[in-house]
This record gives structure tokens, C-alpha cells and sequence, in this order.
């Protein structure tokens, strides 16, 4: 397995008013690809800074972030959108779909700006929703609107998903569900998966736990996942 | 504490909060300046008229009153003052028309002295000469004036400089549309001067004041003669009924303007209202868990709306006062129409009434928009607001949705979710592409209208005023063959009470066109009379009717054959001599029309006017339209921008976090800012072709409206249609363009961390 990820002496640094705040605090962190990875800390541990920064959400204030070779630190904000739309998909922990767009047109959304997306129909039914394409976002449970969240990401054909505390919003069965199709999907398309969350247990799932606190990463280390029906929460 | 938040949350919603008050501002500015200007037309003017001794009623003799008729005339019961009065054309230097007026009692039918000596009735010398005419020809006080008259010559000295309401209105006929001082005005010499000149007392009016009504006033004078007088009332005068043709525009653009604006402004409130309460809902409801009282809460709320409601009255009223200063006053618009001395704005009390019903309505909304937010347990408010679920629309089962774009879809399903700033959009374009239509096509109309009575139906060179007095049948034909002239003969006549002009012409030439009723020439007919569109209007006649008139100072009646309608400038019937002739009407051609280049003296000719002389008087008419023009069309553009720029920061704080959802999937900023452009470039095709029928409409009603004035037909160019959408578009265009650059500022990361 190659690296697809590596962060090199990175540094997020948000000014607010006089005072500085170290987000990112000189992160060094290689991930390797096809894996499932577990990004985990407390809140304000910087481990969402540090999905936005790998996203193209945001830019580091210093370091480098290369992604399957290129360095994306640098990158202008057009380019930064090209890299949004063929590399990366996010899922979320508030779902983020259109809300005047159906379940399906939400999906079938990147194919505006994805050349090499998947069939959103297949993806749909994947996700098990093939008979809600119809329906509005505010017509289906919470679950339902992350499945379509995951469909719709996959649907881009990127490389890494990213969730940020995917399951944050969710029961803990739905969750698990999500969890499950989550997983399924990403094993079935290849795909490196990349989660961020404060549960430790949803940690227990994944190949790579990646511990962060205060801006800097405590620990990177591999294990030896359960299966998602033994995690409860 | 609470206002510290009021001015601060203000200063967030900064452009909605500046729309607002520009909206409003604007509204009540173009209500308070229109109705200022008509107001002040009717106070200014009447207050003018009553110092000046304006006269309500005037009895006419060509034959010359006596001392004794004057008598008789103050002794009616009813009249207050009256006297005798004259007022001829003389031909000044340069060939300039001054109109020699003489009244026995200064109190009546008289005038102000603006600056030189006082009036003197005992004058043997002293001439008061118009100010403005004066002034246009650089005559002073102390200067020696001579004015002819046939064989007369009235010399003097100009002893004041004076403003007559009698010549409020200073043009020679009805031809003329402005006033030209330069070539046209007006002197009062004393009875004393007048007898010394002409050896005789000779005065063919008397005017007088008076409250009767015209009918009654009427009988009174006959009763009192013992035989049918000639009597025209004010309303027949150019003075006074111009002036109140003026103010009835007034009237007009100050209702139908101001209701745009200030609909658009009210419709605003409401979403804007809505808007800031549901933003900020979670705040009211944290107040309501603070313990903030409910009445507490909505009374800081309500004062946003007191707030714009204030701060666009007070704009409004300035600029409103700014109008009506702008189109009132010496120098301004009407300035150059209307002659009096006092320009004092005025301003009816409704206004104010309107005003603070406005504000009162306003703060209504306020208050209705946060008790809908404060509805429930405090629990309950602190929930964010949940906008409107999506519903699916009725074109979605149309085969043609399954091929729109995902762009279209969202735009579509935008403008259904959010109805009201959908509709505001509208409104706003609607109103922008109206306004547009209704100025431009405005300026299309009279340009028409010029071309086609000016340019076109005037085909001579020069006007030839003849002695009708001195010269018989026979010199008027000499002359007409001499010059190659069509002849005019111009009589006044009475229908049911109305005074009209009666125009018999002899034209065998083409020096005069006719305007027929739908805009093409009609060459006149020898079997019966044409009636112009305000008299088939006044008297109701219209093609194969009878109509049946008086000529001045006859008791007897001539009844004619309507043979069609035509458009005139003169409120007139038309026939020609043949015509005349067979009903039996005596008439003398006082008027030629040649295309001679020279006109030679000749002691039968009183004086000439030339087509130029005559066009040239336009300009400032055009001049006057144009920046009225100009203002419209600045009126239109802000509405345009202001209502748009509002309603595009709303769709855009509405939409921010399904934009930043799309930049997260990877769409680039200009994409998502051409989404936006395409959704208003739609609403703006929507509005201009509502707009453009619906300005029509408004140019129809305008037009309507100036029907007792001029008889116009609504001419509109391609151009105007093209420049009126092009404009809209453009406003549509720039706003969408600085909405969309908003798009770059979109904060992925804080956009989608709140839940929903």
C-alpha cells in the first residue's frame, strides 16, 4: 500500500481580533491508501481543522499537504475546487444535501462537475434508497439523509472520503447502519476512508487511529478493526 | 442595552437596511414632491391671480364697451369688481409681439411691480413692461419703448417692470406650446396714455371678478344688456386652464409613482421583516429565557421597522421638498412655463397624514413579523426558524423538467420555496421596465407629436397676420395670390356654454396639413366640418352628427355636418370656405400661409410669424421634458438596483449554505455565481415582459390624463422597447455581478458546522 497522504510540518494559525490561536500546531502525519482511518480526540483538538485542511476546505499556514503527490498547500482557489471535485468526498455530521433538490438530483448533482462520476442510480440503490429518488431531503429520517450524504459523495468517484463525525447527529443504531453501509461502500469501491470523531468507539472499527490533542497528533497507530455490529454507543 | 443591539444588528443587516430606507425614501419622496408641485401650482398661482386681480370672467365687444355698460356690469348682483379692459398685438422692434394691454381699474385684470416706479393711472408716458420680456431683451427701466399698431405708434418710457396673472402663461396662440420672452410679451400703459394716442376711449372687454357660476354670471350679463353677450370664463383662458392642466399632472404623477415605490417598499418590509425575525430567532427567544418581557421584546423588534420608517421619511421629505423645489421655482421646469412672483413651496396637509400612516404601517409589519417569532414557551423560540418544507411543484410533471439542468432545477425550486422575495423580484424589474417604457415612450409621443403638427402638418414658411379690419375679401385674395397662400380665418364660438375656436380654411397650396383622429393627414372636405378630438370630446359629437354653435357677439346659430375628427393643437371646428360658404358662415381670412421665403411690408399686414420662430419655442419645452426624463429614468434605475441588490443579499444569506454545500462538492465560485445570475436574469425576463405592456398601460393612463391639453397619440419606437429591457437588463445584470463576487467570501468550514 502506497502513502496517499502526508502532512509536513503543518501549521494552522487562526488570528482572532489580537489573539492568535494554533489550530494545527507543526502536524507531521503520513496515511496510507485503501485504509479505514480513525482521526480521534476531544473537541477543539484540531482534528476537524485538520480534515478541512486535507479537504481543500481551507489552506495551511504553513507546511506542506501532499495528496497522491500533489501538493495542495499551495493551491489557488479554482484549483483547490478541481481537487474538491475529483479527489475528495465529504461526508458530514448535518447531512449538507440540497434541501430544494430530490434524493436523487442530489446525487446526480456531480455529475456538473465530476467527468469520471459514477451512475447516481446505482449509488442510490447501493445505499438502499433506490425507491426514495423522488422524495425531498426533508422527507427522509436523519439516517436516510446520510446514506444519500454518502451516495452522493461516492458518486464524484474520489479517491478518499472524508466524514467529520459522521454520525454525530444519528442514534446509536442508526448510526451503526450508517456505519455499515459506510464501510461497505468504501471496501466495494476501493476507497480510503477517513473519519473524524470524539467516539472512541467508532475508533474500534478502524485499521489506523490517529490521536490528536491540542493541535498535535499524540499517537498514529494500526490495529486490528471489529466489525461495525459489535460497536454500540 | 437593548438599543446598543438595535444599532449594531442594523449595522449587520446593513443592506437590507439601506434598501429599505432608499425604497421608502423614494416613495414618499416622488409622493411628497408631485404633490407638492400641484399644490403649490393651485396656492401660488391663485394667491397670484387674487393680487393681480385676475378676472373670472370676461365680456367681449368688438364694438367697444361704454362707461355706462361697465355700470351695469358692477351693479349685478353677484359681482365685485369689474373694468374695462383692452389687449392688441402690437409689433415691437426686431419684429417681437408685445400684447398692449390697457384696464380702467388696476385692481382688475392688473399686475405686481416687480422692481421700477409704482403704477400710475395718470400716466401720460409711463409704459410697465413684463419683466421677463425685459429681460430677454435687454430693456430696462428708464428706457424708451415704441409699439405699433396698424398706423398707430405707442411711444414711452418703461417706467416698472411687472408680472400679470392675466399673462401667467405668456404665448401669443395656442399654437405655441412655451413662452418665448425673447420674441414674445407683454406692457400695460394707463387709460390716460391710451386715450392721448387714440383720441378716444376704446376698450372691447370687460373684465370682471366675480364668485357666480359661469351659467349664472352668463343670464346675469344678458338680462342686464337685454341681449346675448359674448363671455368667456377663466376656464376657457390659457392662463388658468393651462395652469390647472399643470397641476391635474401634478395630481397624476403624484398618485400613481408614489403607490409603485411605496408598494414596493411596504412588500419589502415584509420579507425584509420576516427575514431578520426568523434570522434571529433564536436571540428573541434567548431574550424571552433571559426574562425579557414579550412587549419588551416586540417593542425592540417593532423599532427596527420605526427605525427605516423614520430614517426613509426623513430622506423621503427632503428629497420630496428637493423635487418640488426642482420643478417649482423660478428657474426650474416650470419656471420656464408659468410667470408669477412668489415661488413658495406648499405642501397639502394629507401628506402628513399619509406619512404618518405609512410609519404607522411599516411598524405594523415589525410588529407582526417578531410576534410570529415569539409565539409559544421560551423553549420554543429559542428553536431555530424551520423554513417552508419543499414541495414538489406543478411543472415537475411536465416531461420537459427530467431535461432542465440541475441549475434551473434549483433556481425554480428557489423561486416556488421563497414566494415572497420571488414576487419582490418582480416587482422590482416590473417596476424598473415600466417606468422605463413610460419615459421613453413619453419622449416618443411627443416627438411624434412635434413631427406631426410641426414639421410635417406646418408645410409653410411664413404665418401672414392680416388687418382684417382694413383689408376686404378682395385684398386678401390679391395677397394670397401674391404670396401663393392658403388662408385661414379664426373666429371664436360657443357650444352649450363651452367657447371654441372656428378655423375656415381656403387651402389649395398644402401650406397646412390636417391631422386626422388616427394619426394620418385628411385632406378637408367641402360637405361638412371637423370637429378636433377635445371638442368631440366636450360636446359629444363625433362623425355624422349635427353640431350646432353661436359665433361671439351673433345671437344667431349655425348648425354644421360633422364630416370627421382631427387632432389639433387648437381646441377648434374646422371647415373649409366652400363648406363656409354653402352653411352660410360670413367670414374674412385674417391669416396666410406661404412658402415664400420673404415676406415684403405691406400696410394690410399686421405681422408675421415664422415656422422657425415657432419650432424654435420647443427647445425649452424639450428641455424641460428631457430632465424630467432623465429623472424617471434615474428613479427607475435605483428602484431597479435597490429593489434587486435587497432581494439578492436575502436569496443570498437564504441560499449561503446550500452555496457553500456546492463549493464543498467542488464548484467553482464563477459557477455558482452564474447560477445565481441565470435565476435573476430569468425573474428579469419575467418582469420585462410584464413590465412592458404594463408600461404601455401607464404611458395610456399619462396620456389620459393630458388629454384636456394635447391631443396625443401614443407613438412608440422599437428603440424604446429595446432600451427599456436593455437597461433593465443591465441594472439586473450589475446587481447579480455584486452579489455574486460575495460568493468567494463563502466560509466552507463555518457555513456547515451548525446544523440545520
Amino acid at each position: 500500500m502506497n502513502n496517499i497522504v502526508e502532512f509536513r510540518n503543518v501549521s494552522r494559525i487562526y488570528k482572532v481580533g489580537d489573539h492568535e490561536q494554533k489550530a494545527l500546531d507543526r502536524v507531521d502525519l503520513t496515511l496510507q491508501s485503501g485504509r479505514m482511518i480513525v482521526i480521534l480526540g476531544p473537541s477543539g483538538a484540531g482534528k476537524s481543522t485538520l480534515l478541512n485542511l486535507l479537504g481543500g476546505l481551507d489552506s495551511p499556514t504553513s507546511g506542506t499537504i501532499t495528496v497522491d503527490g500533489q501538493d495542495i498547500s499551495k493551491f489557488s482557489g479554482d484549483e483547490l475546487a478541481r481537487y474538491r471535485a475529483s479527489k475528495v468526498g465529504f461526508v458530514f455530521q448535518s447531512y449538507n444535501l440540497i434541501p430544494t433538490l430530490t434524493v436523487r438530483e442530489n446525487v446526480a448533482l456531480v455529475s456538473e462537475i465530476s467527468k469520471d462520476h459514477l451512475d447516481p442510480d446505482k449509488m442510490l440503490s447501493d445505499v438502499g434508497l433506490s425507491d426514495h429518488g423522488r422524495k425531498f431531503p426533508s422527507e427522509l429520517s436523519g439516517g436516510e439523509q446520510q446514506r444519500v450524504s454518502i451516495a452522493r459523495a461516492l458518486a464524484k468517484n474520489p479517491q478518499i472520503l472524508l466524514c467529520d463525525e459522521p454520525t454525530g447527529a444519528l442514534d446509536s443504531e442508526t448510526g451503526v447502519m450508517v456505519l455499515k453501509v459506510l464501510l461497505g461502500m468504501a471496501r466495494q469501491y476501493g476507497k480510503t476512508i477517513i473519519i473524524v470523531t470524539h467516539n472512541q468507539n467508532i475508533a474500534r472499527i478502524a485499521d489506523t487511529v490517529v490521536r490528536v490533542k491540542n493541535g498535535r497528533i499524540k499517537s498514529a497507530e494500526d490495529q486490528t478493526p471489529v466489525p461495525v455490529d459489535e460497536v454500540d454507543w | 442595552m437593548l438599543f446598543r443591539k438595535l444599532i449594531r444588528t442594523a449595522g449587520r443587516y446593513r443592506a437590507q437596511f439601506i434598501s429599505m430606507i432608499i425604497m421608502t425614501a423614494l416613495g414618499i419622496g416622488i409622493f411628497v414632491g408631485f404633490n407638492m408641485e400641484w399644490y403649490t401650482i393651485e396656492r401660488d398661482i391663485s394667491s397670484f391671480f387674487e393680487r393681480t386681480g385676475f378676472s373670472d370672467q370676461r365680456i367681449i365687444s368688438a364694438a367697444g364697451f361704454s362707461y355706462e355698460d361697465v355700470r351695469k356690469v358692477k351693479s349685478i348682483g353677484g359681482v365685485e369688481n369689474a373694468a374695462r379692459y383692452i389687449s392688441v398685438n402690437t409689433s415691437a422692434k426686431d419684429g417681437d409681439t408685445v400684447a398692449l394691454t390697457v384696464t380702467e381699474d388696476i385692481a382688475v385684470s392688473g399686475f405686481i411691480v416687480t422692481s421700477g416706479e409704482e403704477y400710475d393711472e395718470k400716466s401720460a408716458d409711463g409704459i410697465w413692461l413684463s419683466d421677463k420680456y425685459a429681460d430677454a431683451n435687454g430693456i430696462k427701466t428708464g428706457d424708451a419703448l415704441s409699439l405699433g399698431y396698424k398706423s398707430v405708434t405707442v411711444s414711452g418710457v418703461v417706467r416698472g417692470l411687472i408680472k400679470s396673472g392675466e399673462y401667467l402663461i405668456c404665448i401669443p396662440d395656442q399654437t405655441q406650446l412655451m413662452p418665448d420672452y425673447s420674441t414674445f410679451g407683454y406692457a400695460y400703459i394707463s387709460p390716460v396714455m391710451l386715450k392721448s394716442v387714440i383720441g378716444a376711449e376704446f376698450y372691447t372687454q370687460i373684465n370682471v371678478i366675480t364668485e357666480l357660476e359661469t351659467k349664472q354670471f352668463r343670464e346675469r350679463v344678458d338680462r342686464a344688456f337685454g341681449k346675448t353677450m359674448l363671455t368667456v370664463s377663466k376656464d376657457d383662458t390659457v392662463s388658468y386652464s393651462e395652469a390647472m392642466g399643470e397641476s391635474e399632472e401634478g395630481k397624476t404623477m403624484g398618485s400613481i409613482l408614489p403607490v409603485l415605490f411605496l408598494a414596493i417598499s411596504v412588500l419589502t418590509m415584509v420579507t425584509t421583516m420576516h427575514r431578520l425575525t426568523a434570522s434571529e430567532k433564536t436571540q428573541i427567544g434567548t431574550l424571552k429565557a433571559l426574562g425579557f418581557k414579550d412587549g419588551t421584546i416586540t417593542a425592540h423588534y417593532t423599532s427596527y421597522a420605526a427605525l427605516i420608517g423614520v430614517a426613509g421619511t426623513a430622506l423621503g421629505v427632503a428629497l420630496g421638498v428637493w423635487l418640488g423645489w426642482f420643478i417649482m421655482n423660478p428657474n426650474g421646469s416650470m419656471g420656464t412655463y408659468i410667470d408669477m412672483d412668489d415661488w413658495s413651496l406648499h405642501t397639502p396637509p394629507f401628506v402628513w397624514a399619509v406619512l404618518v400612516l405609512i410609519n404607522a404601517f411599516l411598524v405594523l409589519i415589525g410588529f407582526l413579523s417578531v410576534r410570529k417569532m415569539l409565539r409559544g414557551t421560551a423553549a420554543d423560540a429559542l428553536r431555530p426558524y424551520t423554513p417552508k418544507k419543499v414541495r414538489r411543484l406543478l411543472i415537475e410533471r411536465l416531461p420537459l423538467w427530467d431535461r432542465l439542468g440541475f441549475g434551473a432545477k434549483w433556481n425554480l425550486r428557489d423561486n416556488f420555496r421563497h414566494k415572497a422575495r420571488s414576487a419582490m423580484t418582480l416587482f422590482g424589474t416590473v417596476g424598473c421596465t415600466l417606468l422605463l417604457v413610460a419615459s421613453f415612450g413619453m419622449k416618443d409621443t411627443m416627438d411624434a407629436f412635434l413631427d406631426t403638427f410641426y414639421n410635417n402638418a406646418m408645410n409653410y414658411t411664413y404665418r401672414i397676420n392680416v388687418d382684417a379690419e382694413k383689408a376686404s375679401r378682395d385684398d386678401v385674395a390679391a395677397l394670397a395670390e401674391k404670396y401663393e397662400a392658403d388662408t385661414c380665418s379664426g373666429q371664436s364660438i360657443q357650444i352649450d356654454g363651452q367657447t371654441f375656436a372656428l378655423e375656415i380654411y381656403g387651402i389649395s397650396h398644402d401650406t397646412q396639413r390636417f391631422v386626422g383622429d388616427d394619426g394620418g393627414y385628411v385632406a378637408l372636405s367641402d360637405t361638412g366640418a371637423y370637429v378636433s378630438r377635445r371638442v368631440a370630446r366636450d360636446t359629444g359629437a363625433g362623425a355624422g352628427d349635427t353640431l350646432t354653435f353661436s359665433r361671439y357677439g351673433e345671437s344667431g346659430e349655425y348648425t354644421v355636418k360633422i364630416e370627421g375628427i382631427l387632432r389639433s393643437m387648437t381646441e377648434s371646428v374646422v371647415m373649409t370656405e366652400k363648406y363656409a360658404d354653402s352653411v352660410g358662415i360670413g367670414y374674412t381670412a385674417d391669416m396666410l400661409m406661404t412658402k415664400k421665403a420673404e415676406v415684403e411690408d405691406d400696410p394690410l399686414i399686421l405681422n408675421t410669424q415664422s415656422k422657425k420662430s415657432i419650432i424654435d419655442s420647443f427647445d425649452t419645452f424639450l428641455d424641460v421634458m428631457y430632465k424630467m426624463l432623465i429623472l424617471l429614468v434615474a428613479a427607475a434605475s435605483a428602484l431597479g438596483v435597490v429593489v434587486l441588490y435587497n432581494l439578492g443579499v436575502m436569496s443570498y444569506t437564504e441560499r449561503y449554505r446550500e452555496m457553500a454545500t456546492l463549493k464543498v462538492l467542488g464548484f467553482r465560485n464563477r459557477r455558482i455565481g452564474g447560477l445565481l445570475i441565470s435565476q435573476n436574469m430569468w425573474m428579469t425576463l419575467i418582469g420585462v415582459i410584464i413590465g412592458i405592456p404594463a408600461g404601455v398601460g401607464v404611458l395610456r393612463y399619462l396620456l389620459a390624463a393630458l388629454a384636456s391639453e394635447y391631443e396625443l397619440n401614443l407613438s412608440l419606437g422599437p428603440v424604446t422597447f429595446i432600451a427599456a429591457a436593455a437597461l433593465t437588463f443591465t441594472v439586473s445584470l450589475i446587481v447579480g455581478l455584486m452579489i455574486s463576487r460575495k460568493n468567494k467570501k463563502i466560509d466552507m468550514v463555518e457555513a456547515l458546522k451548525t446544523p440545520e
